[in-house]
C-alpha cells in the first residue's frame, strides 16, 4: 500500500514550505498591499483613519476550528473572512462562520455581571460588579476546596481545545473535582470509538475528499456539519471540476435528502438504521466476487456471510442489483473512499455501522491511500483533544445532582437545556444545585436558570488558540487574537478562570495574569521544542509570525502505521436499529437533523441567519415538518397545514413542508429553532424537536441515538402561512440549470412543465 | 457623410452597451453549478459585505426580501428518484441591459468597465428597472431600514447604506473594484492584475464553485472558465448578453 508522507499533505492541503520533523510556518495571507495584516500585539487603537487592519483568528461557531480574517476599519469589526492560510478552510467560510460580527454587535448580549434576585428562571436579575460576582464565586469555591468537597462542584462546557481546555483541567483538578464535563450535541461520538476499535487510535484520520473518485457516505452530511464542512466542501469542489480529468463520483446513503444527498450523483434511502447492513452487504460481495486478496481473506468470509446481498436487500429496502453494482464500482473507481455519520451514526447501532464502513476502506484498501483515508500522526506538541462528554454522561451527572452531590455548577456555552431531550430532565435537575453559574455570553435557555452569570467576551475579543480536529495529516495550530476591544463589561472565559483561582489561593499553579500570557507562555514551549532553524529567529518574532499568518503547522516524525487487529473481523457485525415507540402507536420515524443555518441552535439568534432561507426548502424564520407528498396525501394534508409531532415524551407542533426525497414512514424537523430564551430573534420562534426525543441510547458510547424516535402525526385541523423566499420549485421548462453529460455536451432539460404534487396547495 | 449613414452610425452606438467603444475592464463572473453546493455562504458575505437589512418576518411574507444573490432551488422528478439543483443569481450585468433602457432618470447605467451601475442618489424609485429585468434581481427599499444598536457598528464604510424608495442590486462589488484600482495606481501600475479583485461572495464560496475576473485578460481563469464547453447564460435567448455565466452541472 503506497504511502503517503507529510509533504505530500502539504502539497494536498496547498500548504508551503516544510523541513521535517520540524515546526513550520504556513504561507501567509495573501492580502492587498495597502491593508496591513498586522498581529495584535499593539494597542487596538492603533488604527489608521479610512486604512482597513486584518486580523487573523479563529471562528468560533462550530467545532470545525476554520482560520479568519477579520477586517477592521476605525477599531470596528467590519467583515470576516477565511484565512487564506489556514488548511483548513484555505479561505474559504460558511455561512455562520461569515455570520460572527452578529454574535459581536448583537444587541442581546449580556453587558456585565448579574445576580438573580428572585426565583429561578423568573428572568429578574440584577446588576452587580465583577468584585461581587468572582468573590460570591470564589469564596464558595475555596470553602469546598478547604474542606476537600471539590468534587461537589462541576463545570459544562462547550466543546473548547487548546489551551482554554488545559486551563480547565487545571484548574478543576486543583479544585479536586473530576466533574468537567464538555458536551456539544453534535459531537461525534460513535464515530470516535468506532475509529478507536478499528484502528486502535482516539484521533480521526484524515479523509482525503479531495482526491477521492468515488465516496460512499452513509448519512454523514460532510458539507453542512460533519467534522469539518467547509475542508469538505473544498474537497467537493475540486474532486468534481479540479485538476483531475475524472470527475468525482458521489454517491450519498440516508432516509432524507440532506445538502450532501442533493449534491451527489446518486442518492439512495436504505431503512433507517440499516445503513451498517448494506455497508456489510457490499463488504461481503467484495470478497465473495474475489476482490479482495488479503491474506485475512478467509476470517473476512466467515464474519460477512450473514451479510448476503440478497439477505440485505430485505433488510434495507435497496435491491440487491444496486448492491452489487455499489460494491463493485467501489472496487472499480480507484481511489475510492466511505465514510458514515449523520443519522446512520446516532441509532442504537450507531458504532457498529461505522466499524462497517472502515470495513469498506479496509477491504477496498482505501486506509493509508491518497483519496481515501489517512491515519493521523500523534501530535507532538499541541495540546491533547478534550474528553467530551455523553448523553449517559450528562444523565449521570443530573442524577448525582438530584441526590445532592452537587453545589456548584459552572457553565460555559453549553446550553444542555436546550440541546437535551425533556426526557432527560436536566432542567429538574438544575433545581438541586444551590448555586449554577453561567459565563455565557447571552442569556440562553440554562443561562435564564443561573444564580449567577459572570459573561464571557465572545471569540472575536478574546485570546485563545485551537487545534482542530482532525488533523490534516499534520497537526495544526491557531491562535485566536481579539480583533477588538471589548465592547462591554465583561470579561475572557480564561480571565475569569484565573482570577478564581487567584480567589482560591491556587495561583501558584495557575500562575498567569491572564489568557493572553497563558496563550503566550504555551506557545513558548511549542517553540522551544522547534528545531535550530525556529529558535534561531528568537521566540519574539516567532510569536510575531503565529500571529501574523494566524496558524501554524508541525510536522510530527513518523507515520501513523496500521495492521489491522484480527480480533476486529470476529467482532464485526450490525444488529438491526431500535425504536422507541411501537410502530402501531407511531408509525413515522423522526429525523432531526441539524439546521445548516443554525447548527445545533447557537446561530438562532443572529438575524441575517434567520432570514437566510433554509436552502433546501427556502423556509426563514420558522420551523416544519417534512414529509413524503404521498404520505400528505394519505393523510389528506398540504403545505402549512399545523400538525403535531407526538413521540412517547412529548408532543411539537408545526407546519408541514412536502420534502420531494424523503422516505415515506420518515418525517424530518430541523434542530436550531424553538428557544423559549436566546434574545430577541430566537425567542418564541418555531420548535425544537430535541425536546421530543426518547432516551434510547447507542450503548457502546452513551451516545444519544437521536434517531431512534417514532412519532405519530395528528393533525390539528389548523394552518399557519409558512414564510418562503421561493416561488415554484420547479423549473417548468425554463431551463435556468441546465445539465452536460461528463464531456460537456447539452443534455436535454429533463425540467417538465407540469405543476408537480407537491405544488399544489391550498 | 450620408444622413442614412450618420443615422446608422448613431444607432450602432446607441446599440453599444452604454455607448462605449471598449471597456476598459470587461468584470465577468463564472458559476460552476458542479460545485455549487447551495451553502449560501456567498448570500451572508454579501449581506455583511453590502450593507445589506434584515426586512423581518412580516415584510418576507409580501416578497419584499432584500438579497443581491440568492441561491435558486429547483426540483425534478419524484421520490424516490427526486433530485436538486441549485443555483446562485445575482445581478447578470448584463452588456444590453433591459432595466437601464427604461430608467427615466439614468440611475442605472453601464460604466466604463461593463458593470450595470445604480446612483442611489438620482434613483427615483419608479421600479420601472425591476419590472424590466428578466432575472429579477433587483431589490425596492420599501422602507428605511433600521439596525438594532449595536449591529450598525459593522456597517461596512466603503458602501452607502441605501434609503427608502431606492432600488439596490448587486454591484460586484464596486468597492473592491475601485480599491484595488487605487492600488494599482498607487503602485505606479496602469492595470489591476487577475486576482486582485475578489467580490465577497466568491471569496468565501467554500467549494469555489465562483471565479471572477476582466474578460479582457484572455488567459486568466474566468476567460479559460467561460470557454469551457459547459458554458451557457441564463435566459440567454434574451439577448441580454449578461456578464455572468455558468457552467452546466453534469448528469452522470
Ligand atoms: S465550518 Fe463554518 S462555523 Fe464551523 S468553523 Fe468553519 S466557518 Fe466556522
Ligand atoms: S457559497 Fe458557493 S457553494 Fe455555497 S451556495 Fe454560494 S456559490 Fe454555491
Ligand atoms: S459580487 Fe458582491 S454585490 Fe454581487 S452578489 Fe457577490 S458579494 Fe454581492
Amino acid at each position: 500500500m503506497p504511502n503517503i508522507d507529510r509533504r505530500d499533505f502539504l502539497k494536498l492541503v496547498g500548504a508551503g514550505g516544510v523541513s521535517v520533523g520540524a515546526g513550520f510556518m504556513l504561507r501567509e495571507a495573501n492580502k492587498d498591499a495597502t491593508e496591513y495584516l498586522i498581529p495584535h500585539v499593539v494597542a487596538p487603537e492603533d488604527f489608521s483613519s479610512g486604512l482597513a487592519t486584518w486580523y487573523n483568528s479563529v471562528c468560533s461557531m462550530c467545532p470545525a476550528g476554520c482560520g479568519i480574517s477579520v477586517r477592521t476599519r476605525e477599531g470596528l469589526a467590519k467583515k470576516i473572512e477565511g484565512n487564506p492560510a489556514h488548511p483548513v478552510n484555505q479561505g474559504g467560510l460558511c455561512s455562520l462562520g461569515q455570520a460572527g460580527l452578529q454574535v459581536l454587535y448583537n444587541p442581546d448580549r449580556l453587558t456585565g455581571p448579574l445576580k438573580q434576585t428572585s426565583a429561578r428562571g423568573s428572568g429578574s436579575f440584577e446588576q452587580i460588579t465583577w468584585d461581587e460576582g468572582l468573590d460570591q464565586l470564589g469564596s464558595r469555591l475555596d470553602l469546598l476546596r478547604a474542606a476537600r468537597r471539590g468534587n461537589r462542584v462541576a463545570m459544562l462546557t462547550q466543546g473548547v481545545r487548546g489551551h482554554l481546555a488545559q486551563l480547565f483541567d487545571n484548574f478543576m483538578r486543583q479544585l479536586g473535582s473530576q466533574r468537567l464535563l464538555h458536551y456539544d450535541f453534535n459531537h461525534p461520538h460513535t464515530l470516535y470509538a468506532a475509529n478507536q476499535r478499528f484502528f486502535g487510535q482516539d484521533r480521526l484520520p484524515y479523509y482525503d475528499l479531495h482526491n477521492t473518485r468515488m465516496l460512499l457516505s452513509f448519512g454523514a452530511d460532510y458539507l453542512t456539519n460533519w467534522i469539518s464542512p467547509v475542508h469538505h466542501s473544498l474537497g467537493f469542489g475540486e474532486s468534481r471540476q479540479g485538476s483531475s480529468n475524472e470527475r468525482g463520483r458521489f454517491i450519498q446513503i440516508e432516509p432524507r435528502m440532506s445538502a450532501s444527498g442533493a449534491a451527489a450523483d446518486e442518492w439512495l434511502a436504505a431503512k433507517p438504521g440499516t445503513e451498517g447492513i448494506l455497508a456489510l452487504a457490499l463488504a461481503n460481495h467484495i470478497v465473495s466476487e474475489g476482490n479482495y486478496a488479503g491474506a485475512d481473506r478467509a476470517d473476512w468470509a466467515v464474519a460477512l456471510t450473514d451479510y448476503t446481498p440478497a439477505k440485505a436487500a430485505e433488510q434495507t429496502g435497496i435491491p440487491q442489483s444496486t448492491i452489487t453494482r455499489l460494491a463493485d464500482s467501489f472496487i472499480d473507481i480507484q481511489p475510492s473512499l466511505a465514510i458514515g455519520g449523520g443519522a446512520a451514526a446516532n441509532h442504537s447501532n450507531g458504532v457498529d455501522t461505522l466499524m462497517a464502513v472502515n470495513v469498506l476502506n479496509y477491504l477496498a484498501g482505501n486506509i493509508g491511500q491518497e483519496g481515501g483515508l489517512l491515519l493521523n500522526p500523534e501530535p507532538t506538541s499541541v495540546v491533547s483533544q478534550q474528553q467530551q462528554a455523553s448523553y449517559s454522561t450528562l444523565l449521570e451527572f443530573a442524577e448525582a445532582a438530584r441526590q445532592g452531590e452537587i453545589d456548584v455548577l459552572i457553565l460555559n456555552g453549553s446550553n444542555p437545556v436546550f440541546t437535551l431531550p425533556q426526557a432527560s430532565e436536566f432542567r429538574e435537575a438544575l433545581a438541586s444545585i444551590p448555586l449554577v453559574v453561567s459565563l455565557s455570553s447571552f442569556l440562553d435557555e440554562t443561562t435564564a436558570m443561573a444564580d449567577l452569570i459572570l459573561p464571557s467576551h465572545t471569540y472575536l475579543e478574546s485570546w485563545g488558540d485551537d487545534f482542530p480536529e482532525p488533523g490534516m495529516g499534520f497537526p495544526v495550530g491557531a491562535v485566536s487574537q481579539p480583533v477588538v476591544s471589548p465592547l462591554y463589561n465583561t470579561r475572557a472565559t480564561g480571565d475569569i478562570i484565573l482570577a478564581l483561582a487567584r480567589q482560591m489561593n491556587v495561583g501558584t499553579a495557575l500562575p498567569w495574569e491572564n489568557m493572553e500570557e497563558c496563550i503566550k507562555d504555551g506557545w513558548r514551549q511549542i517553540y522551544e521544542r522547534g528545531d535550530a532553524q525556529t529558535l534561531a529567529q528568537g521566540f519574539d518574532s516567532f510569536w510575531t509570525s503565529v500571529l501574523r499568518a494566524g496558524v501554524w503547522g508541525e510536522t510530527a516524525a513518523g507515520d501513523s502505521e496500521f495492521t489491522l487487529d484480527r480480533s476486529v473481523i470476529s467482532n464485526i457485525g450490525v444488529q438491526a436499529p431500535e425504536f422507541s415507540g411501537s410502530e402501531e402507536d407511531f408509525p413515522f420515524i423522526l429525523h432531526p437533523y441539524l439546521s445548516p443555518n443554525f447548527y445545533d441552535g447557537r446561530g438562532a439568534n443572529l438575524p441575517w441567519m434567520q432570514e437566510r432561507p433554509d436552502p433546501m426548502t427556502s423556509v426563514v424564520y420558522g420551523s416544519w415538518v417534512e414529509m413524503n407528498p404521498s404520505t400528505a396525501k394519505e393523510l389528506d394534508l398540504i403545505e402549512g397545514d399545523l400538525v403535531d409531532i407526538q413521540s412517547l415524551h412529548g408532543t411539537v407542533r408545526a407546519p408541514v413542508y412536502l420534502y420531494p426525497a424523503i422516505m415515506p414512514n420518515v418525517v424530518a424537523m430541523p434542530i436550531g429553532q424553538g428557544h423559549q430564551e436566546f434574545g430577541r430573534y430566537a425567542k418564541d420562534r418555531g420548535v425544537n424537536p430535541i425536546e421530543i426525543l426518547s432516551p434510547e441510547i447507542e450503548p457502546i458510547t452513551g451516545q444519544l441515538a437521536s434517531s431512534a424516535t417514532r412519532v405519530n402525526i395528528v393533525p390539528t385541523g389548523r394552518r399557519s402561512k409558512l414564510v418562503k423566499t421561493s416561488g415554484t420549485s420547479r423549473d417548468l421548462g425554463r431551463e435556468i440549470v441546465q445539465f452536460a453529460d461528463v464531456n460537456g455536451v447539452e443534455l436535454s432539460s429533463a425540467g417538465s412543465n407540469s405543476i408537480p404534487i407537491t405544488e399544489v396547495t391550498a | 457623410m450620408s444622413l442614412f449613414s450618420r443615422f446608422m452610425d448613431g444607432w450602432r452606438k446607441y446599440r453599444k452597451p452604454g455607448y462605449y467603444d471598449e471597456f476598459d475592464y470587461h468584470w465577468t463572473m463564472a458559476i460552476d453549478l458542479d460545485k455549487c453546493t447551495g451553502c449560501q455562504a456567498c448570500m451572508t458575505a454579501c449581506q455583511a459585505e453590502n450593507n445589506i437589512p434584515i426586512v423581518g418576518e412580516e415584510e418576507l411574507a409580501r416578497g419584499r426580501e432584500i438579497q443581491w444573490i440568492r441561491v435558486e432551488r429547483y426540483w425534478e422528478g419524484e421520490y424516490p428518484n427526486a433530485k436538486l439543483s441549485f443555483i446562485p443569481i445575482m445581478c447578470q450585468h448584463c452588456d444590453s441591459a433591459p432595466c437601464e433602457t427604461v430608467c427615466p432618470v439614468s440611475a442605472t447605467y453601464h460604466n466604463q468597465d461593463g458593470l450595470n451601475t445604480q446612483i442611489y442618489n438620482r434613483c427615483i424609485g419608479t421600479r420601472s428597472c425591476a419590472v424590466y429585468c428578466p432575472y429579477e434581481v433587483r431589490y425596492f427599499n420599501y422602507y428605511d431600514h433600521h439596525w438594532d444598536s449595536p449591529l450598525e457598528q459593522q456597517l461596512n464604510p466603503d458602501v452607502t447604506v441605501r434609503g427608502k424608495g431606492v432600488m439596490e442590486k448587486c454591484t460586484f462589488c464596486i468597492q473592491r473594484i475601485r480599491e484595488a484600482k487605487d492600488h494599482a495606481k498607487d503602485d505606479g501600475r496602469r492595470r489591476v492584475q487577475d486576482g486582485e479583485v475578489q467580490p465577497a461572495c466568491v471569496q468565501t464560496c467554500p467549494s469555489k464553485a465562483l471565479v471572477f475576473g476582466d474578460r479582457k485578460d484572455s488567459e486568466n481563469e474566468v476567460s479559460v472558465a467561460i470557454n469551457d464547453p459547459r458554458k451557457y447564460r441564463v435566459l440567454d435567448e434574451l439577448n441580454t448578453d449578461s456578464s455572468v455565466f455558468y457552467l452546466k452541472k453534469v448528469d452522470a
